[in-house]
């Protein structure tokens, strides 16, 4: 792939053909009778008219334009795809582990990310800002957050 | 006379204790938000939407409003003190500001930056009690075709304004359409785009899109980075009230600032930000030392700072009079609304004076409030910044895993947060703006009902909206911004802007 932009192009004309071919399944109806994939099959149509325009815009002007390779270059994306993978465990844990459990054990391995903490420190960490957060959210906003295997 | 009966009753409702308490809280937050980099107004404000859902919805609107002026004046402390904007609308405030720092002038700069925002947050809310109520006697007379051609006017803007390049604007505005579509249809009932989902038959929800897109990203962002030592002012901050020249060097910046600021504030697409550009432009050019800029001028400070501060007020027209959000904050604070079943338009102020009014005087409270935080609490705000990234993303994520969790109590709605955190890290990374698909998936359901509501009215002609003089005129501004990028001139203008945004 040449650059970012085309990349980036290609991607959302696949999206466009995506809404596109969803809205002819709802109906796009007539004018006299817009239905219910009238106005989303409008704006996929035109989403594919402009990815094509990024597209060919990249050949016309390739000064300036980015490599995919350049927009991760000397970054720690490792982190980020391990902060990412620690969010998604949360989203499945959180309601049968409870909320204190799973959120201290959050907490715990977020610490460690970007911090040069001893243990002792990030277990502290980890402990006061889980009994803040229930404090605020579950006692003072009654947030009703999920109480998991401690069963509160 | 009218104007002032009114705004005497909005004050009775903004004094009232509950309100005033929701007014500094709001400010407090705002101010915090706008010193810590990475955390902006549009994500504090959807965090602490669902915190608002058993609070009266006056108080709420006043506190989530005060968030957003908030900010902007939070934002310059950090442009100032560590040459970091806390906020996008500050960026030009580090130019002269930092330098001012520097040359050990910081206590007049934070002082200029303080007293010009309040002079300018000011008039912006005179202007917003003034123009507001004819605005919204017009509007009354708007059928669907104009409300459809005004929005595609308001994203055409956006898209115009955002920066960067307007065809990825207008390619998230596109996106945005079909997110703001997604669940069941008004008329026919069917499910579109869920995919089985449920938690999307209702649609998809503001607030996990925005945390996502704004909250969720930024924290990504910096995640990959390398952490470097923030440079934080070290000599002592004395003297914060301006001397009696710069003064005179800036008060005629601060009135065109405000003037300017909440001109552009009205219009659609980030104002704050566009304006502070304009006003720091426009008084280089017409200073007789356009050499200083950049070296520590005070006009460099005074008037983009007031700028972005009338431009929060101006945005709020187009919200109370026509229901149409102007930028991400008035597209949270529109899907606020309609969870307060207080729909915002032509007959709120009529229907919901207290809401209307009591916000516009709690926003005068409100920045007196913000003088009294900023100038002697400098100290506290400086300490603040102090915090560790290490210690301070985690605290962020959390807000927002709760935040998005205690909308309907289901993990779904993290789920749904993530998948936007990761699509706004890589619109980021390939440099595509967030706010107009925000705009946009707000606008969406509105545009598709007054589209087919056009559609009926006129037989399935499309002419309906070049017949009607006021849709002729909104679609003739339409063709003209999208020339625009065209001229040379104005592009130079855009890439600039978006470049620093």
């Amino acid at each position: 792939m040449r650059n970012t932009d085309q990349s980036s192009s290609l991607f959302w004309l696949a999206i466009g053909i995506g809404i596109v071919l969803c809205s002819l399944k709802y109906g796009i109806g007539t004018f006299h009778e817009p239905g219910p994939g009238f106005i989303t099959f409008f704006a996929g149509a035109i989403l594919i008219l402009l990815s094509l325009g990024l597209f060919f815009s990249c050949f016309r002007d390739q000064e300036g334009r980015s490599s995919l390779k350049s927009l991760w270059a000397g970054l720690e994306t490792g982190k980020v795809l391990y902060v990412i993978l620690l969010l998604l465990a949360y989203t499945f844990l959180l309601k049968p582990v409870g909320f204190l459990i799973s959120t201290f054990l959050l907490l715990s391995l977020l610490f460690r990310v970007k911090g040069p903490y001893r243990l002792k420190t990030i277990f502290l960490m980890s402990i006061l800002v889980t009994a803040g957060s229930y404090i605020i959210f579950e006692i003072w906003l009654k947030a009703q957050l999920p109480k998991g295997i401690l069963g509160w | 006379m009218d104007i002032l009966h009114h705004i005497f009753y909005g004050l009775g409702v903004a004094v009232q204790p509950l309100n005033l308490l929701f007014c500094f809280i709001g400010v407090f937050i705002g101010t915090l938000v706008g010193v810590l980099p990475g955390l902006g107004p549009v994500a504090a404000i959807s965090l602490l939407l669902p915190a608002t859902f058993h609070a009266s919805p006056v108080a709420s609107i006043i506190m989530l409003s005060g968030i957003y002026y908030g900010a902007m004046y939070g934002g310059s402390t950090t442009s100032i003190l560590v040459n970091i904007p806390g906020e996008a609308a500050s960026v030009v405030t580090c130019f002269d500001g930092y330098q001012m720092a520097r040359q050990g002038r910081a206590g007049p700069a934070l002082g200029i930056a303080a007293f010009g925002s309040f002079i300018a947050g000011t008039f912006g809310v005179v202007g917003l009690a003034f123009m507001a109520p004819p605005l919204a006697a017009m509007a009354l007379k708007f059928g669907p075709p104009e409300y459809f051609s005004l929005m595609v006017l308001g994203l055409t803007v956006l898209t115009f304004l955002a920066g960067g390049s307007m065809l990825k604007s207008l390619m998230m505005a596109c996106f945005g359409v079909v997110v703001g579509n997604v669940g069941l249809d008004l008329i026919t009932a069917q499910p579109r785009f869920t995919f089985g989902w449920d938690i999307l038959l209702d649609g998809v929800g503001l607030i996990p899109v925005v945390m996502g897109l704004f909250g969720i990203s930024e924290v990504l962002l910096n995640v990959e980075e390398k952490l470097s030592e923030r440079e934080i002012f070290k000599t002592k901050l004395k003297g914060l009230l301006p001397n009696l020249q710069d003064w005179k060097d800036s008060i005629w910046p601060i009135i065109r600032g405000s003037v300017l600021g909440f001109l552009l504030g009205i219009l659609p697409g980030g104002g704050a930000v566009i304006s502070s550009f304009v006003s720091y432009g426009v008084e280089k050019r017409l200073s007789k030392h356009p050499e200083e800029f950049g070296k520590g001028a005070i006009a460099g400070v005074a008037g983009p700072e007031s700028a972005n501060n009338s431009a929060t007020a101006g945005a709020f027209i187009p919200l109370l009079t026509l229901g149409l959000p102007s930028n991400a904050v008035m597209a949270i604070l529109l899907g606020a609304l309609m969870i307060y079943n207080m729909p915002p338009g032509p007959k709120l102020i009529t229907s919901h004076p207290d809401l209307f009014w009591g916000v516009i005087s709690s926003m005068y409270i409100g920045n007196i409030m913000l003088l009294v935080l900023n100038l002697p609490l400098i100290g506290v705000w400086v300490k603040i910044l102090k915090v560790p990234y290490p210690v301070l993303f985690p605290l962020i994520l959390l807000f927002c895993l709760i935040g998005a969790y205690s909308l309907n109590n289901n993990p779904a709605e993290i789920g749904l947060m993530l998948i936007f955190g990761i699509l706004g890290y890589l619109m980021k990374k390939f440099k595509y703006d967030g706010a107009p698909l925000v705009l946009a998936m707000v606008l969406g359901p509105l545009m598709d009902n007054s589209l087919r509501q056009s559609l009926l009215m006129s037989g399935g002609s499309g002419t309906i909206f070049f017949t009607r003089p006021i849709c002729l005129i909104i679609f003739g501004m339409v063709a003209i911004i999208l020339l625009l990028p065209v001229l040379p001139r104005i592009s130079r203008i855009r890439k600039t802007v978006g470049e620093s945004d």
